[in-house]
């Protein structure tokens, strides 16, 4: 928690301005051909992208997922300090449980294993109709298919006609269409919403 | 008794001729049903359209006189066969829509099941009437409640009036009408980042989503991942609360093991 809250400060410091810049030519070459030759790694044309996995997480070692994907192939995904974790909201590496389903972006290390930049858990896009509206949940209507999104005080915020998101959902209506960008609870048809997308 | 028997004829016929409409107006429906699987794809269409015409002929025979106790008997064997395809759909083909009234995605629920049991009852009755539907008389006044009930076992018809009665409830008090806070939310910072100058000065260094975001007097902080000259760095922005201009955003690209600060565009174009 400590290490969290110093890096936060360094970085609040340099943010602001308050620490001094170090010279680029400290640190060698700035030519755009080496900055671009850097985990530079383009798929084939008709080949799947070597920096991309999806799945569901059937094991994980530490922080070495093992990830079967809906295609039937099997990869290993490496997490990092660095890694960002998006799981309803941006969270910590250790939030990647097993039974999740993820997307990852990365690079291909020559090992086979994507080291992870940033991996989505959970993350669900759905285009839906608003049926109800409850204490316990907003009842969606998602091409005939139930689905019951939960939402979490904080966290779940409503964009009304394309304007800045705001935290008050009291805006939303039934029979109302919306985009819910959410996660997913596993092995159920209820999700948590991250934002909400709706007229008002 | 025998006059609410004789007044059913009127209420099938009505229910038939609004199924039948419904599935010749949208024939392509067919498909979305359990037909295809149970009679074969090329043979989903013609089917759907026979059980239209049926529907139709028979709906007329109820309605119009003179009455035939074969037509009560017609439509009974006609609603065991709706709800015996409606029962097969949601034990064999779950994801199928029932294809009842009117063109709708929605997958068989057991509201649908329950009205061709209604139906089915209703026509077994309609055995036991002696006289036409036209000299029922007040036996009519049934048919208010029966199709009501059938209104209400129909989800095509809920937007008429169960949205706008959960609409009306949300009026009187919203569940959610305390989520309002000052707290911006995230997805509104990230939103206000990307369109930024400072977001196109470092775009193409930063590798990851949002690591880490955090909230210090007034400003709130959002970090990523970058590569700086292929070194590791850390992209870090600053989103004033108050200030709303794209220019006032400011970002750091900084080495977190050294703790230096690797690049700070200072002029940013707003272009």
């Amino acid at each position: 928690m400590t290490a969290t809250m110093d890096r936060r400060a360094l970085l609040t410091r340099a943010a602001l301005g308050a620490t001094g810049l170090v010279a680029a030519t400290a640190m060698g070459s700035l030519a755009p051909e080496t900055a671009f030759a850097a985990g530079a790694q383009f798929p084939d044309a008709g080949q799947p992208d070597p920096n991309f996995a999806e799945g569901l997480i059937i094991g994980r070692n530490q922080d070495l997922l093992q990830v079967q994907g809906s295609d039937g192939r099997l990869h290993r995904i490496q997490l990092t300090g660095v890694t960002s974790v998006w799981k309803l909201r941006p969270t910590t590496i250790d939030q990647a449980k097993i039974g999740d389903g993820l997307y990852a972006r990365g690079v291909l290390l020559p090992d086979g294993i994507l080291a992870a930049e940033a991996v989505w858990v959970n993350i669900v896009n759905l285009t839906v109709a608003i049926t109800s509206i409850g204490r316990n949940g907003v009842q969606l209507d998602h091409h005939g298919q139930k689905v019951v999104g939960h939402v979490q005080a904080g966290t779940t915020a409503a964009v009304y006609n394309g304007t800045p998101a705001v935290s008050d959902l009291s805006m939303l209506k039934v029979g109302r269409h919306a985009q819910v960008i959410g996660a997913w609870r596993p092995g159920t048809n209820e999700i948590d919403i991250a934002t909400i997308y709706t007229s008002n | 008794m025998g006059a609410v028997a004789a007044a059913q004829p009127l209420l099938i016929g009505l229910l038939l001729l609004w199924s039948a409409y419904g599935k010749f107006k949208a024939p392509d429906q067919a498909d979305r049903t359990a037909l295809p699987t149970l009679v074969g794809e090329s043979r989903a269409k013609p089917v759907y359209r026979t059980v239209a015409t049926v529907e139709a002929l028979l709906a007329l025979a109820l309605l119009l006189p003179p009455s035939w106790a074969v037509e009560a008997f017609a439509a009974v064997a006609l609603s065991v066969g709706f709800t015996g395809f409606l029962i097969y759909s949601k034990v064999v083909v779950p994801e199928a829509s029932c294809g009842c009234m009117k063109a709708s995605a929605k997958p068989v629920g057991y509201r649908a099941i329950a009205r061709a049991l209604l139906l089915l009852a209703t026509a077994g009755l309609a055995t036991t009437a002696a006289a036409g539907w036209w000299s029922a008389g007040a036996g009519l006044l049934v048919l208010v409640v029966e199709a009501a009930a059938f209104a209400m076992l129909s989800a095509e018809l809920d937007r008429y009036w169960l949205l706008p009665l959960r609409r009306f409830r949300i009026r009187l008090s919203h569940p959610y009408a305390g989520t309002a806070s000052s707290t911006t939310p995230l997805v509104a910072t990230q939103r206000r980042v990307i369109l930024s100058p400072a977001y196109r000065a470092v775009d193409g260094m930063l590798s990851s989503d949002i690591h880490d975001y955090w909230d210090d007097e007034d400003w709130r902080f959002v970090s990523y991942a970058a590569r700086y000259d292929g070194r590791r760095a850390t992209a870090v922005f600053a989103v004033p609360h108050q200030d709303s201009t794209p220019s006032a955003i400011r970002v750091a690209v900084v080495e977190e093991t050294t703790g230096l600060t690797l690049y700070r565009p200072t002029v940013l174009a707003t272009a």
